[in-house]
This record gives C-alpha cells, structure tokens and sequence, in this order.
C-alpha cells in the first residue's frame, strides 16, 4: 500500500471513529444487559439436551440456497389440500437437454452465488449444458445465447460470451457495479453505481454501448438494500425507496413504495407504493396488478395500485408465469421447484437434480 | 461478592468505555450499532468477570471484532451499509479537494464488508501489525493482506479521488 494512500487511510479511519457521540448511562445499560446474559446462561445449561439438537441442525440451515425470511405467520392453505404432484428428480443425463419446468420456464443457469466455482449453463442452440469455470459471476441472458461474465479482477468491466461461437468481448462499465441484470428481452443489461457522489444506474446494450444516469440519493431516498432492477416490460427501472421508521440494523428498512426512471433517459416516471422489494422484473404480474415483494419481515403478495397487502408467501423470489400462477423454489432446504396459485396452493414440484441443489439457479421463458 | 464484582465492572466500563465506544464505532459504522455491539460485548465480559477481570479489556475487544466479521449474520448478507447523506462538496482547491477527500473516504469506510472494516480498524486506529491484526481476527496474517488489498480496491471504486492521491504523490517525486 502506498505512503500517501496509508496515510490518508488512517486519517479517514480516525476521522469515522470520532464521529461516535458518548453515552451517558453506558456501565448501566451494559450492566443490566450482562445480568440478563448471564440468568439466561444458567437457563441454558439446564436446558443443555435441547442446545444440542439445535447445534445438530443449524449446519443444514446455513447450507440452505437463499432462504428468504421466514413468514411469521404461514397460511394454513397448504395443509388443507392434497400435497402436489411431485415430478421425477431428473437422472445423471439430465445436463444433456434443457430443464424444463411447471409453467414451461427453463433452467438457464446453475451458479453459486458471489463466488467462483463450477457451474452449468444452458447452450439454447445445442440444447444442452455447458460448464461455467473461472468466472465470479455468470448470467445467462433469458433469450438468446448471450451470456454476462463478471470476474473481481476486473470490477470495473463486464464480458459478453456468445454460447453460439465462443466469442468474448470486455466492455468497461463503471465504478462500483452491482451485478449486472438483463432485460427481460436480453438486449441491455442494468446495473446499479453506489459510487458515493454518482449514485445511479447503467444500461449497457449489447454492442457495449452505455447510457450512465445519476440519481439524486437525497431526493430519491434509498436505504438498505440498493440496487436497481428491471420493470416487467424492460422500459423502466426499479429503486426502492425507504420508507419513514427508525432504523435498525436487525431488520430491512420499512419501504414507501419503488420509484421507476425510464431506462431510456433516466427520468423518473412514476411511483408504485409497494411495501417492499421486487426481486425483479418477474416479480411483477403480466397484467402489472399485482407484484410479490420482498416486506421488512416476509415476503408478499400485493396490489401495485394500492400497495394492500394480500398476503405472505414462502419467498420472495418468485417468477410470474401467467396472471395466477407463481414459479418459485421452495425456500427452507428443500430441493424443487414449484408451480403455485395465488393462495400459495403448489400445483406441481419438480426436484432439481443433485448437482443444482446447492447452487443459485436463473430462469427463463423456454 | 455481587457488589464487588458490580463496582468493579461499572469502574472498567466507566473508564474505559469511551475508547471501547470509539473503536465498536468504526467497526460498525453507525451509532446505534456501535451501541449495541458494545453493549453485547460488555454484557458477555460481565457475565465472565471472575474469570477475566484482570484482562478485561483485551477480552471485550476480541468479542468486539468476534461479533462484527463472524456474528450477525443478517446484516453480513448486506453488500454494504447504506450512506445516508453525503457530504458536502467544498470549494475547490488543493486545500477544499483534501477535505472532499477525507469526506469522502470517511464514508467510503461504511460501505465496506464488515470483515474489511475490521481490518482496517485494527491496522490504522489500532495501529496494530498485520500479525497482531491476523491473531485477533483468528486468521492468517497473508488473510490481513488481502483484506486489506480488496479494502483498498473497493475505497478506489467508491472513491475515485483516491487514486489521484497516489497520482499526486508520484509527480510531486
């Protein structure tokens, strides 16, 4: 690290931890708190039987693909009917033709998330998987056979690989990039810059050309999570807004509602009160009534007009198949997809095969 | 012995709570966390004082840093910490580009995973070395390195004008 740099670094350091303000009543608080702590350690020791079953399972739960907070109160629909249809687990052959799942969506991608690490990708023109090595990032484009790779060696770039010939090409993109997301029709690709005075979005068509739009953070007020995603039609972009509570680091901030900005000309175009996070474009309904979003506590079923919340559902991230049917992976460890209704009823379940389970899957129209 | 044990914990934290305060800060970044991973620390120090009242204060700073890089978990899901509001930009001028700089950088700090903040607290508000830092972070001293380096590439991806220091000080050799 250089001089200059070092130097400038301990100053900024220095400088964070002195914005701290004191706190009068500090022994006080800390002793109360250690009291309780230390009752609640005699509690557990006598209970010592039962911290040991807990120990047993949390390996498996930490292992589990993306589990999205857990409703706190589930809905009772899924006990009163008869469980699903299951679907066959696809043999060991199953990456020589496309997984095809409820709904008629495919499989397109099977990575890990934020890591390198082997993956699969589906190859549209041959119909089959190929292996993605070697890339910190893979994402397949939901038409065509583009695919954006990303790699921490090069932040500040994006690469297009076309399935079809092998060609690579780089393209630079800007400073500090979230992911990149594609266009539900796989022409441009979005992605978010927390850059400290240039927040805002990139669309980047692909012939790598880019189109940069600032977003005023004091107007457009965003806390949490951040980053922009697409529209159900690809011609706006979605930033959600914080809503006013107190923060708190132990839960998402409370949501007012998503602005959406032309993914044209950056212009903001108008406000959708949904109480949450869309996960993505899939995430809003054909018709656009009604979305699922990511809530403070669970995930949700709302009206987009009015932001009434209809109900919770196992997870947030979820794919819009048609106006009543949802395609999503069951959170909580278990291994399949399923097609349900609104009422969180599940049609059908296709497990995945074994080599999907632990790795991040994307989706796409068949 | 409960009352001892009490006056000599609230005469620790009395006396040593502001420093304590000022480090939690920096690990994490806000008020209210810092507040709460000081409390928990202090409470888990509380609950073991027999056992460590005479090396009190290197424990809570290992469960200081402990529970910022390996515990909550919820919050180490964030990519980064929101930025609230940003700093105003003063005149130019080499004097008004310092100061934009140290702005800058300052909240640059909060943005980065809590492992790398951690680093970077112990290396340069702590000015311990990189094995000091290694041991108390319980990793390898080539681990500090690169938590550092990725540390300092992302602060040149928030902040551009870092790199430009690095420019400065090249041409003023």
């Amino acid at each position: 690290m250089t001089g200059p740099v070092e130097d400038a670094l301990r100053v900024a350091v220095h400088d964070l931890a002195d914005g701290v303000r004191p706190v009068p009543d500090l022994a006080v608080r800390a002793l109360g708190r250690g009291r309780r702590l230390r009752r609640r350690r005699r509690a557990v020791a006598a209970g010592a039987a039962l911290v040991a079953v807990v120990a047993v399972a949390l390996p498996f739960v930490l292992l589990r693909p993306q589990p999205a907070a857990r409703p706190i109160t589930p809905r009772p629909t899924a006990t009163a009917t008869p469980p699903a249809p299951i679907r066959p687990t696809p043999g060991p052959d199953w990456s020589t033709k496309p997984l095809v799942l409820p709904g008629d969506w495919v499989v397109t991608a099977g990575t890990f998330v934020n890591g390198p690490g082997k993956g699969f990708v589906l190859d549209r023109n041959r119909g089959r998987y190929l292996t993605a090595d070697g890339y910190d990032g893979v994402f397949p484009a939901p038409v065509g056979s583009l695919n954006a790779v990303t790699d921490e060696d090069r932040p500040r770039q994006v690469a297009l690989v076309d399935l079809t010939n092998g060609r690579t090409r780089w393209y630079d993109v800007g400073r500090a990039l979230s992911a990149p997301t594609w266009s539900p029709d796989g022409r441009r690709l979005l992605f978010t810059t927390h850059q400290l005075d240039h927040f805002g979005f990139i669309v980047m068509e692909t012939d790598g050309t880019r189109h940069t739009f600032r977003v005023d953070e004091k107007q457009f007020f965003c806390t949490d999570y951040c980053d922009f995603t697409w529209s159900r039609d690809g011609t706006e972009v979605v930033l959600p807004q914080t809503g006013r509570a107190r923060h708190d680091e132990s839960v998402r901030d409370l949501r007012a509602g998503v602005r959406l900005f032309s993914a044209d000309d950056g212009r903001p175009t108008r406000f959708v009160p949904v109480p949450g996070d869309p996960a993505g474009p899939w995430a809003w309904s054909p018709d656009g009534k009604l979305a699922v979003v990511q809530g403070q506590q669970e995930p949700l079923l709302v009206e987009t007009g009015t932001g009434r919340v209809i109900r919770t559902l196992p997870t947030a991230d979820v794919v819009w198949v048609s106006d009543d049917r949802l395609l999503y992976r069951r959170p909580y460890g278990a291994r399949d997809v399923v097609l349900a209704d609104l009422t969180g009823r599940e049609l059908v379940r296709q497990p995945l095969p074994r080599e999907l389970v632990e790795r991040e899957i994307t989706v796409a129209p068949r | 012995m409960a009352e001892v044990i009490d006056g000599e914990f609230t005469a620790f934290v009395t006396e040593r709570g502001d420093a304590l305060l000022r480090v939690a800060y920096a690990l994490a970044g806000n008020q209210h966390a810092a507040e709460d991973l000081l409390q928990n620390a202090l409470a888990k120090a509380y609950a073991r004082w027999p056992k460590i009242r005479g090396d009190a204060e290197p424990y809570v700073r290992r469960i200081l840093y402990n529970d910022q890089v390996s515990g909550w978990r919820r919050r180490a899901r964030r990519a980064e910490v929101p930025v609230a509001e940003l700093p105003e930009r003063p005149a130019a001028g080499d004097g008004g580009h310092d100061a934009d700089l140290r702005l800058l950088l300052r909240e640059a700090l909060r943005a980065l995973p809590p492992r790398q903040r951690a680093v970077l607290t112990l290396r340069y508000l702590e000015d311990l070395s990189v094995e000091r830092t290694a041991a108390i972070l319980g990793c390898r001293a080539g681990t500090v390195a690169s938590q550092a380096s990725r540390a300092l590439a992302k602060l040149r991806e928030l902040v551009p004008a870092l790199d430009e220091l690095t420019t400065r000080s090249e041409v003023k050799r």
